[in-house]
């Protein structure tokens, strides 16, 4: 990840790449690198790129993915297949011509406090895995990871590779402690912490019911469906405490209060 | 830009033929992926309306086979902000900003027009947008019924000085009459056309996806649906058409131009390849060239002058 604090502040650019590797991670998940032709490109986590195999009409619209990680002109990316454009990059071998819209997105900040908690639903952890490298050594970083649990151990294990002392929860007790991440954080959350959590909505408003009043600040990174990744389409926008929100320019980071804190749907 | 492919439309004048239609990039040029201006001709604003419009609730993309289904709902911040905020933004971009405005009544359309009067020299033409509905006959929208298509487009010209196109519904029962409509009514050039309502089931939940059922489709899959009708109104009109729906390769905007359209509206494709308008640009000069023809005018329709043994039935 980019540390010279000069994250990319202007609109993404359309990026031609090739696969570098692609690994599955147990039946749900694939890690996968992607190699940029020319210039590699600055992201900061929590900004993601819109993925599709190159020359394809079918599907149409790429994916959005959290950038993982970046070294060198190589990007990775983690996800689950769980349509057909997911399914059809899982089956793509290395070599396989792709195209990327980005970095899209606003990206995390700085922490403000010291102990950072990053709350995460399986696929959630994506954007914080770059994190800890992002990050100043200051800080202090508890990762809590939630997931179904039988078929994912090998993600686990991925995860855990990444961020030492990491709580892993799961929902049938199959994997670490049975539960759910939110009640998890119950036990290291205090008024000194900052959180941030990305995962499923429930998840997210969960992590808000017990902590919005008791941590320093919460941030959560949203998913949409999405369809140009600049702003235009309005296909993700969502309704806000201070209007109409577009998720993949104006977040996909938002302040918790922002998005769940009033009466309105989002 | 060469010469070759500046042209004139609806009292336009273009440095290409290649318009970026209503909805796709944000009324801020800063948020265009890099490099995307370069090969565009004109911008059409995100669809305005009077007041604003918070949009569609629930889920507003699906994706197709080869296309997209939206129900964004005409999101927008009204007319007032769009002078205020956006046209100024769009207006530094550097390229022709043609405004699209949608109305659900006449007097809704009079008002905005007369606002956009004092901002004449940001506005290159105004794009009527008769997909949504009129709210006098029941919400049935303007582009399906005649008269009401007529009426609108009539007067839209008294109040509009200047260029003024139509962008059609393709709903619309018979796209050379309501081309002609658009045509008898004051209309400069006429868009064919807008996206094709269809719908999408969620099969788990056993419901459309979408709140208002019905959305609308582009992309690839409807650029043959798009074609005919370029090709229907093109053969009912002495105005220019404007070709718009499925074009997503260079090759599709030819066959638009050669179809009949004088210029092309390109919306979908730019999701995925922003750098679509200078590709066909470039499509459009290498033609010109093997062909020995100096203008992209000149491509115009030249598929309906084909000589060979259907030549009679296209004439």
């Amino acid at each position: 990840m980019d540390r010279s604090g000069d994250p990319m502040k202007g609109p993404p650019a359309d990026r031609r790449g090739s696969i570098s590797f692609s690994r599955p991670l147990g039946d749900h998940c694939v890690h996968m690198g992607i190699e940029l032709e020319g210039l590699s490109s600055k992201a900061i986590p929590g900004q993601f790129f819109l993925i599709r195999e190159r020359g394809v009409l079918d599907p149409l619209l790429g994916r959005p993915l959290a950038l993982v990680a970046s070294e060198g002109n190589v990007l990775e990316f983690l996800f689950r297949v769980s349509g057909r454009g997911t399914a059809r990059l899982a089956t793509l071998p290395p070599g396989a011509a792709l195209e990327l819209r980005g970095p899209c997105g606003n990206g995390f900040p700085e922490p403000v406090r010291n102990e950072l908690v990053l709350v995460a639903g399986t696929l959630g952890i994506a954007p914080f895995i770059g994190i800890p490298s992002f990050c100043s050594e200051r800080v202090r970083i508890t990762a809590v990871l939630g997931v179904p649990g039988k078929g994912w151990e090998p993600f686990v294990e991925w995860c855990s590779e990444r961020f030492t002392g990491i709580r892993i929860n799961s929902d049938d007790g199959s994997i670490g402690r049975h539960g759910d991440p939110v009640e998890d954080t119950l036990l290291i959350v205090g008024q000194r912490h900052e959180v941030w959590g990305c995962g499923p909505e429930a998840m997210l408003r969960g992590l808000g019911r017990v902590h919005e009043k008791g941590c320093d600040r919460l941030l959560v990174s949203l998913e949409k469906r999405m369809a140009c990744g600049t702003g235009g389409c309005l296909g993700c926008s969502i309704r806000t405490g201070s209007g109409s929100k577009r998720v993949c320019v104006d977040g996909p980071v938002f302040e918790w209060r922002q998005v769940f804190g009033g009466s309105h749907e989002i | 830009m060469k010469s070759s492919l500046r042209t004139e439309v609806g009292g336009v004048s273009l440095e290409t033929p290649v318009i970026v239609a209503s909805g796709v990039w944000p009324m801020d040029p800063r948020l265009w992926p890099a490099g995307s201006i370069e090969g565009v001709g004109a911008v059409c604003s995100k669809g305005m309306t009077l007041e604003p419009r918070e949009g569609n609730r629930g889920l507003r993309i699906v994706e197709t086979y080869s296309g997209v289904l939206n129900s964004i709902g005409l999101q927008n911040p009204g007319v007032e902000h769009f002078i205020a905020e956006e046209l100024p933004l769009l207006d530094n971009s550097g390229r022709p900003v043609i405004v699209n405005v949608a109305f659900e009544t006449l007097e809704d359309l009079g008002k905005m027009l007369e606002r956009l009067k004092s901002f004449r020299s940001m506005v290159v033409a105004v794009e009527m947008n008769v997909s949504c509905p009129n709210v006098s006959r029941g919400g049935m929208s303007w582009g399906v019924h005649l008269e009401s298509l007529g009426s609108a487009v009539s007067m839209a010209r008294e109040v509009w000085e200047g260029p003024l196109w139509v962008k059609l519904s393709p709903q619309a029962p018979s796209i050379g009459e309501f081309a002609r409509a658009s045509q008898e009514g004051g209309a400069q050039a006429v868009v064919v056309g807008n996206t094709w309502l269809g719908m999408a089931i969620d099969n788990d939940l056993e419901r459309p996806f979408f709140e208002n059922v019905f959305a609308g489709l582009s992309g690839p899959a409807i650029l043959p649906l798009a074609l005919r009708a370029v090709w229907e109104a093109a053969g009912a009109v002495d105005i220019p058409v404007i070709g718009c729906g499925g074009i997503a390769r260079p090759g599709d905007a030819l066959s638009m131009i050669l179809a009949g359209a004088s210029a092309v509206e390109v919306g979908t494709a730019l999701f995925i390849d922003s750098g679509l308008p200078a590709s066909i640009c470039r499509e459009l000069e290498a033609n010109l060239t093997k062909k020995g023809l100096a203008s992209v005018r000149e491509l115009v329709g030249r598929a309906r002058n084909y000589q060979g043994e259907i030549g009679e039935r296209l004439r």
